[in-house]
């Protein structure tokens, strides 16, 4: 079945691959010239043409233009531009060097034309980060963090301090996928969301797509945070590194033949018995990871890289309870071009996420996890200056443990259990087209066919009239089925197969040189679910695939925007609309168990889901005052009707807030550069609290105090409103000019008006005084914080 | 594992979290009959005893300080096996009704739980379930999260030949409810930690172990849930109304709330020293 798509894709590419003799390619990669590492995103200029590319992903560009003789700008943001002539009379590979903005503000800035072509392009609805953004960025107790940045942009918010996961455009945490170069990774937060787990050290580049999402990328709805890390300096060895409050990084890079091949090997590290007050100590709290990579250029046409992460968390209250769990991903990719126009990449991927837990006092441990090895298959073929295709293959081999539990001692009592272990392959093939119709209109269009197999597993229970969830209307309550019959499988069966055909659409209309509107439409379909009930996800919460009960979530997203450009780049104004309707999203049965439940699927209620908004983002992009400010005004709800007439389905059939349904959400982030020595970076944000449920009434059970929550207002109330404003000051110190030791400390506060926000409201009975309270927890004030950051 | 439960402890370990007693305005609804109807019945003594009281009371606001309790309903089980009525009257009107003769659910009989109030009628029928008995209860010396709690080392046996549930209360308002799928006809021992701020020792505590069904223990699991709920934060979760096993046969609409459960019962007494 996969060589014939295969064949079908370059069929069609062939047929249109037309090539003319009056044109001729340049093409080449484009690296930093200090440490000759490639750059992403760099664009190439020529003004005589009004003709353009940016390097990918890799470094790589490619461009064919009439013969001729003509100027390129090369530009890249904090990089000097270079303008070059270059005599385009047959095939030419030429590489450039880039050399990054020094500190010094002296100089004259060559203005740049950066933004320009980001105005023409059709790809909307992104947003761009840089390591050095984000590093600047003030964030609690100083960790430069990713996830922590991307909520200060438009369409982008979590659940509060200490939440795991993002949530865009109103999608849920589950719906994000987050690529690091290239592997999937499940679980983005170390200590249950307070940090992420990339190291700001070893990341070179961030863009995370809210909408108009390429075809290229699929298996999840709502976003994807595409991460790249750096390769390592493979022209001298470099140490870097940072001490700060909460963890100390350390990163060590450098050739292993010079110009050809280096090694990158960065590792972070909190430090042991992390916020756990000291009153015993064998208690521990402490999270690591450590990126590795290796690349190796053969030659202009090969370069392989190794890449690795490991990232673990380990807490534990003595021996009674201890708790483990992270990432593991190994990566294998082999650039290829095959032509100066074909640019080719091969990635072999494996990827886990396991979550352990021993619990001494009950007498048992348990570990659950998924498993995945993917291997795909991309190419990027430059035919002309008005035409680009990317096309390719993926196929993910999933194996997903929902849990095993055993005795952890002789004496336990506990009689070991499996859960029924599932396995799934996920197909994909995709083409996607760049294309140029006119001066003014661009377009982006392409398909996107997935498969999901479900395959064998060992058990798989039958349930009468195919109904896993009963609907008691005695007791108006949904409850399991019991049930009736387990089939059994061999691994090669397949128990169910899922196609979708998922078309992306995006256009631009340039007005003039800086304004452009564009628009897009995508339908995604997501194959896996995060089996969560909470707010945000948890380490504990499992992957379950879609099968026999569970169906696929299927989203269409539309955006339309509005672009403009200030002053030659140096401000910019991006607003966009966008509406998203989601089919298949789950939700659960009242008093649903989520954890280790081997019939997940009765406790499963199927519903749909939608948002849409109003983003705007302003930035000022030149200058020694840069930032942006972002606002959205949006709102996300779900619905989960009744099977049938007299179910009532969840919150009596009516549409409903999801937890992360916010409908003001404002951010500002400036950062100012006094001087040499000084620079000096803020936010503020504000966002609609978030949504809750508040009792309604009490009563006393068996001496308990009982609040009563309503059946049909679910998600209605609202905790107060979050709002705060962060500080931080970097110095780079004079001597740093003269020396090779680099350094800089950020010293920085979060939270400056100390605004108690209330990250949870507790409401229960005062033992004391047998009254009934409401308690809000905060979890930061003010929280000052310094870091020492350094590099040689 | 209470996943929620787990998870805020844990989270309350980290960082200095700042608690404060706030006003929030909580929406009311009409009042609803309350009926809490767990009996107990203490097989392991002689002769065997029950606990049976039957307890109305009406719904209140959040904050209010008193719940209203119901003194004018008439009470009665019916053993459906010879349909005898076993009345039951609120002698000290405090809205608890005793029977007005002595009695004892027999094994393996259903009986039917009728009360009648404002002209309404509420009905529910249970069960006795089996339990177990309580091997031992030893006090340990271990601590869990907070380092103040009280280590108690409880076993029993667990009857192979079926599904168990139990419900297992220590103190009076302290339950974990607790099934046997893990440990199906071994002796089980487990930890259970025991916390009581202004605790003073020695002190004698009572911990009941009871047999109860399957749907009872779905109800005492959201009903521990529930009762001091977060609202808001990463880990809430969606709370509901909670419909026990009671029906009002005239009126549906008005549902009542509370459960008729009858359980088997086995305690122990244990002196906590420091």
């Amino acid at each position: 079945m996969m060589s014939v798509k295969t064949n079908f894709l370059f069929l069609f590419l062939f047929s249109i691959a037309v090539f003319s003799q009056e044109e001729q390619t340049i093409s080449g990669t484009v690296y930093d010239k200090n440490n000759n590492e490639t750059l992403i995103g760099v664009s190439l200029y020529f003004p005589e043409l009004n003709a353009g590319v940016t390097t990918n992903e890799y470094g790589f560009y490619s461009v064919t233009l009439p013969k001729g003789t003509y100027k390129v700008q090369v530009n890249y943001l904090g990089y000097y531009s270079i303008v070059e002539t270059i005599i385009l009379n047959k095939k030419i590979t030429k590489n450039f060097k880039l050399e990054e903005e020094s500190e010094s503000l002296d100089e004259i800035v060559i203005k740049s034309n950066i933004e320009k072509l980001n105005v023409k392009t059709p790809q909307m609805s992104v947003n761009r980060l840089t390591s050095a953004t984000i590093k600047q960025i003030p964030v609690v107790l100083g960790e430069a963090d990713i996830i922590k940045s991307l909520i200060l942009l438009p369409g982008v918010t979590s659940a509060g301090e200490g939440a795991s996961g993002f949530n865009v455009r109103g999608g849920a945490a589950d719906q994000n996928l987050i690529l690091l170069d290239e592997a999937v990774v499940f679980n983005s937060s170390h200590l249950f969301g307070f940090f992420s787990v990339f190291n700001p050290d070893v990341i070179k580049d961030v863009k995370l797509y809210k909408g108009g999402i390429p075809s290229k990328y699929g298996g999840r709805l709502s976003s994807v945070l595409d991460i790249y890390q750096k390769e390592g300096n493979s022209n001298d060895f470099k140490l870097t590194g940072g001490i700060g409050l909460v963890s100390s990084r350390l990163l060590a890079e450098g050739p292993i033949e010079k110009g050809k091949s280096s090694f990158l090997i960065g590792g972070r590290a909190s430090y042991a018995h992390l916020f756990l007050p000291l009153f015993n100590n064998e208690n521990k709290a402490y999270f690591y990871d450590l990126n590795s990579k290796i690349n190796y250029r053969f030659n202009d046409q090969n370069n392989l890289f190794l890449s690795t992460y490991f990232g673990k968390d380990v807490f534990g209250i003595s021996d009674n309870f201890v708790n483990k769990y992270g990432n593991s991903v190994v990566n294998l990719r082999w650039n290829h071009l095959y032509s100066d126009k074909l640019f080719s990449n091969l990635s072999i991927i494996y990827s886990d996420y396991f979550y352990g837990l021993i619990l001494d006092f009950v007498g048992f441990e348990w570990d659950s996890g998924i498993t995945n090895f993917n291997l795909k298959y991309d190419f990027k073929h430059y035919i002309n200056n008005d035409f680009k295709l990317s096309y390719g293959i993926s196929s993910i081999y999933s194996k997903f443990n929902p849990g095993k539990i055993v005795p952890n001692r002789p004496d336990s009592g506990i009689i070991a259990e499996k859960l029924t272990d599932k396995y799934a392959n996920e197909f994909a093939s995709y083409i996607d087209a760049e294309h140029t119709l006119s001066d003014k209109l661009r377009v982006q269009y392409g398909i996107r066919f997935s498969n999901f197999t479900r395959l064998g597993q060992d058990e798989l229970n039958v349930y009468k009239d195919n109904k896993p969830v009963l609907y008691d209307t005695e007791f108006k309550k949904y409850k399991a089925a019991e049930a009736i019959a387990s089939d059994s499988f061999k691994r090669s069966d397949v128990i169910s197969s899922f196609n979708n055909f998922e078309p992306r659409f995006s256009l631009s209309y340039t007005l003039d040189d800086q304004t452009s509107i564009k628009a897009s439409y995508n339908r995604m379909a997501q194959y896996l679910h995060l089996l969560s009930n909470t707010s945000s996800p948890a380490p504990l919460d499992v992957w379950t695939p879609s099968g026999k009960y569970i169906k696929p979530q299927l989203l269409d997203q539309f955006a339309i925007g509005y672009f403009k450009f200030l002053k030659d780049g140096d401000y910019s104004i991006e607003t966009e609309a966008f509406y998203k309707d989601i089919q298949n999203r789950i939700d659960y049965i009242n008093g649903a168990n989520l954890v280790a439940n081997n019939e997940i699927e009765t406790v499963i209620l199927n519903g749909k889901a939608r948002a849409y908004g109003l983003e705007i983002l302003v930035k000022k992009n030149q200058g020694k005052l840069k930032g942006w400010l972002a606002y959205t005004l949006s709102k996300s709800e779900q619905l989960t009707a009744g099977r049938t007439f007299n179910e009532p389905g969840i919150n009596n059939g009516e549409w409903y807030n999801t937890p992360y349904d916010k409908t003001h959400d404002f951010s500002i982030n400036a950062s100012y550069e006094l001087n040499k020595k000084w620079k000096f970076n803020t936010n503020f944000v504000f966002q609609t609290g978030q949504p809750t449920n508040y009792p309604v009434g009490q009563y006393e059970v068996q001496s308990l105090n009982v609040p009563i929550y309503n059946d049909n207002s679910r998600n209605s109330d609202r905790l107060p409103a979050y709002h705060r404003l962060d500080i931080s000051a970097t110095l780079n110190p004079e001597k740093n000019n003269k020396r090779k030791w680099q350094a800089e400390w950020v010293f920085g506060i979060y939270n400056v008006y100390g605004r108690q926000n209330a990250a949870s409201v507790n409401f229960s009975q005062n033992r004391e005084t047998s009254r009934n309270e409401a308690v809000q927890t905060a979890i930061f004030g003010l929280v000052p914080s310094v870091t020492y950051n350094f590099k040689f | 594992m209470n996943k929620i439960f787990l998870l805020s402890v844990l989270m309350s370990f980290f960082f200095i979290r700042c608690e404060k007693v706030i006003d929030i305005e909580v929406p009311s609804i009409e009042p609803k009959l309350i009926i809490d109807a767990s009996f107990e019945v203490l097989f392991d003594q002689t002769p065997v005893t029950s606990n049976n009281s039957v307890k109305l009371r009406l719904s209140a606001d959040y904050f209010d300080d008193t719940i209203p309790v119901v003194t004018d309903a008439t009470v009665f089980l019916t053993n459906l096996s010879d349909n005898s009525i076993i009345s039951f009257t609120d002698e000290n009107t405090d809205g608890d009704y005793k029977s007005v003769d002595s009695f004892t659910p027999l094994d393996g009989v259903a009986y039917e739980l009728t009360v009648i109030h404002n002209n309404e009628i509420y009905k529910a029928k249970a069960t006795k379930i089996k339990s177990s008995k309580i091997t031992s209860i030893v006090q340990g010396e271990k601590t869990l999260f907070s380092g103040e709690e009280v280590e108690l080392k409880i076993s029993f046996k667990d009857d192979e030949a079926m599904k168990n549930h139990y419900l297992i209360n220590v103190d009076r308002y302290n339950y974990l409810p607790i099934e046997d799928r893990y440990f199906n006809g071994s002796d089980y021992n487990f930890s259970y930690f025991y916390e009581d701020e202004n605790i003073e020792f020695p002190k004698t505590i009572d911990i009941k172990l009871s047999g109860i069904t399957q749907e009872y223990f779905t109800y005492f699991r959201i009903l521990i849930g529930q009762s001091g709920q977060n609202a808001g934060g990463p880990f809430q979760s969606a709370p509901s109304s909670l419909l026990g096993n009671i029906i009002n046969t005239t009126n549906e609409a008005n549902f009542p709330l509370g459960y008729f459960h009858i359980s088997e019962t086995d305690t122990f007494k244990i002196e906590l020293v420091e």
